[in-house]
């Protein structure tokens, strides 16, 4: 994940660091083959950027080594860097070719599959005649979704819940003697039989656009698709740290694809079509059962005159009836207290007297 | 001797029978089921607060808490049922059917039982709102007279009469979505969450604010009513809120010497005892000469 933050304090604490650990003795701690984390393993690495951002350095070879891309060489992503000391580095393009063997087809793995799903998706950059959206810019490329994270592994024997399972893990180690390889593939399988994020974690990542007023007003979207599901049970429960609710990419994503070839509603490929938008309710482990009426339950409505005219003023009536009975009421309750403080006072009599 | 006389004296001081033990029960049936169902309900409404999840893991959680909210919302739709077929019920039975009997029977005379019917609002009910508007607004000084329900019992009975026909309704819509959307359109859940949860929200206000200030909170019942329990007012309280039918009781039972005189306006919380002020010119209800011995036709008619 990016810092982003103003020019601060810390700012001269990464010059005053950098320059600290150019005149240090060469590390022997590093065991990367660039020798990368000669500079970045130092916690307080970093540098204002052109555009007076501050960008932190810091590679926390730990949790580096145990992520997704962990036997990555830095290289491997960050091509455009051949010296020590470097430039500043470019951001990294995901879908450079990896030094990585896949090996099923023992060619060089890329993620260039992955951009094709994307390019058709209602994420794309482009329309259907391949012409440039208006805002493309706003559309998501990869890291805006993945930021190198730490999965949650599934612990699946027996227990079914996040965390890592010794148990498993001890069956590996009958054959494989290689203790970081275990792990990665470990992770590397389970991450994908499971959830690896919270359903309330991947609403906030979509809602980190969706719930974006400028965003949501320049791309004509009509919700704010993190804030209205949170309106729904699915999304209470999710608040309520509830892991076995649907979250967006269950009901987005259509079955059997991945979260990157999601379509627009009026293509029918997408889930939210409308002659399919009953099959994502009635699956056997949600609504079983469930018509297309049912599927008609606005998940995004929104307490909004322009996008939801019966819903606007059917909440506005409960607004005016709670308000109209209670107000009085506690108008009532407000004045007999005060009234028992001077039980004899009265604008009547004192005129009489 | 009557197991529930109209009076009970206990240690010098008079009690005036007004809940049988039905009602009570049906009473602390509907208070438990309001309160496990707002516990169980509010955290899911408000469930980005910060106090939502510790509050719904007390009940158990997002496994458990949804269980609870359904099988205590079923509890009080069942209570609710009952009331209805029990209220009716007695009316038919007691009322109407004798007149049957009696070949009495006509549209206006079951027009007339209806309206007569205790929890029905009335013009008394006018006059005694207008009455403590003008005794809180500082115009007399003088508390309008009540008679068995005043206007406020009759609110708290009306209000959750249609908030449970309301909630339970669209509760079950809720619970059984996928049946109900056999015949409802999609976008008529929406709307029952609203009512459901809006209305529980103005249940919950209107109960722990207004009704338990009336019953339990108010200066002259602080700290608890008990008559929700025992079924007997303490005579005190009939003064103040029940005057009208204070009287009637007092007379039907034989005790005119001892009835007291009526609230006038609140005592002070000192317990300093009020002006006596017998020729008060607003003062206009029969009772107005406490020594009386004999209080007038009028009241009890």
């Amino acid at each position: 994940m990016r810092l982003k933050s103003r020019f601060g304090p810390f700012g001269y604490i990464g010059i005053f660091v950098l320059l600290t650990i150019y005149f240090m003795p060469a590390s022997v701690l590093a065991a990367d083959v660039g020798n990368c984390l000669l500079c970045h393993k130092y916690p307080g690495l970093s540098r204002v950027d052109e555009n007076g951002e501050m960008r932190l350095l810091f590679v926390n070879e730990d949790i580096f080594s145990k992520s997704v891309h962990g036997k990555v060489k830095c290289e491997g992503c960050h091509v455009d860097i051949t010296k020590i000391p470097h430039e500043p580095a470019k951001p990294v393009d995901c879908l450079v070719l990896c030094h990585i063997i896949e090996p099923t087809s023992e060619q060089k793995f890329t993620h260039k599959s992955v951009a094709t799903s994307l390019d058709d998706s209602v994420h794309s950059k482009k329309d259907k005649d391949g012409k440039e959206k208006p805002f493309s810019e706003d559309m998501p490329t990869c890291k805006d979704c993945h930021d190198n994270p730490m999965f949650r592994p599934l612990a699946f024997v027996k227990k079914v819940r996040p965390g890592v399972a010794e148990d498993a893990l001890g069956r590996c180690r009958v054959c494989h003697t290689q203790e970081e390889f275990i792990n990665r593939f470990y992770n590397h399988i389970t991450t994908r039989l499971h959830k690896s994020r919270s359903p309330l974690n991947i609403a906030e990542s979509c809602a980190r656009c969706h719930d974006d007023p400028k965003l949501v007003a320049r791309h004509n979207l009509s919700t704010s698709a993190g804030g209205s599901y949170g309106q729904t049970f699915h999304g209470k429960a999710a608040n309520l740290l509830d892991e076995s609710v649907p979250d967006c990419l269950d009901c987005h994503v259509p079955k059997g694809k991945s979260v990157h070839q999601m379509y627009e509603n009026k293509d029918p490929r997408a889930t939210t079509y409308k002659e399919n938008r009953g099959q994502i309710c009635n699956s056997v482990d949600c609504h079983p059962g469930a018509s297309t009426d049912f599927a008609n339950y606005k998940v995004h409505a929104e307490f909004n005159m322009k996008q939801n005219p019966v819903i606007y003023w059917f909440t506005t009536f409960f607004i005016i009836l709670t308000g109209g009975t209670l107000l009085p009421l506690m108008a009532i309750l407000f004045l007999d207290l005060l009234r028992r403080l001077f039980p004899n006072a009265s604008f009547r009599r004192r005129k009489e007297k | 001797m009557k197991r529930y006389p109209a009076i009970k004296i206990k240690d010098g001081k008079k009690y005036f029978y007004r809940f049988n033990l039905d009602q009570r029960i049906q009473h602390i049936i509907l208070a438990l089921t309001v309160i496990i169902l707002v516990l169980t309900g509010m955290p899911l409404k408000f469930s980005d607060t910060s106090w939502a999840p510790y509050l719904y893991a007390l009940f158990g959680g997002s496994k458990m808490a949804p269980t609870i909210h359904k099988v205590t919302g079923a509890i009080m739709l069942i209570l609710f049922v009952y009331h209805v077929i029990r209220v009716v019920g007695q009316i038919l039975t007691k009322q109407i059917l004798p007149l049957k009997k009696e070949g009495k029977m006509n549209a206006g005379q079951v027009t007339k039982i209806l309206i007569k019917q205790p929890m029905i609002p009335n013009m008394k009910d006018a006059k005694d709102i207008i009455g403590l508007m003008k005794y809180l607004l500082y115009f007399t000084t003088v508390r309008p007279d009540g008679d068995e329900f005043t206007w406020k019992e009759k609110f708290d009975y009306w209000a959750p009469f249609w908030g449970m026909f309301v909630i339970g309704l669209t509760g079950l819509v809720i619970w059984n979505k996928v049946l109900a959307t056999q015949i409802i359109p999609g976008e008529l859940i929406n709307l029952c969450l609203i009512a459901h949860s809006d209305e529980a929200l103005l249940a919950a206000l209107f109960l722990f604010i207004w009704h338990w200030y009336n019953v339990h909170f108010s200066t002259s019942v602080f700290p608890m009513g008990t008559v929700f329990l025992t079924g007997y007012l303490p005579e005190e309280l009939m003064v103040e809120e029940h005057y009208e039918h204070y009287v009637r009781v007092m007379t039907k039972e034989g005790l005119e010497d001892e009835i007291l005189p009526p609230h006038g306006g609140h005592k002070p919380f000192c317990n300093k005892p009020l002006p006596e002020e017998p020729d008060n010119p607003f003062h206009t209800t029969a009772a107005e000469q406490p020594d009386d011995t004999a209080p007038q036709g009028g009241i009890s008619s």
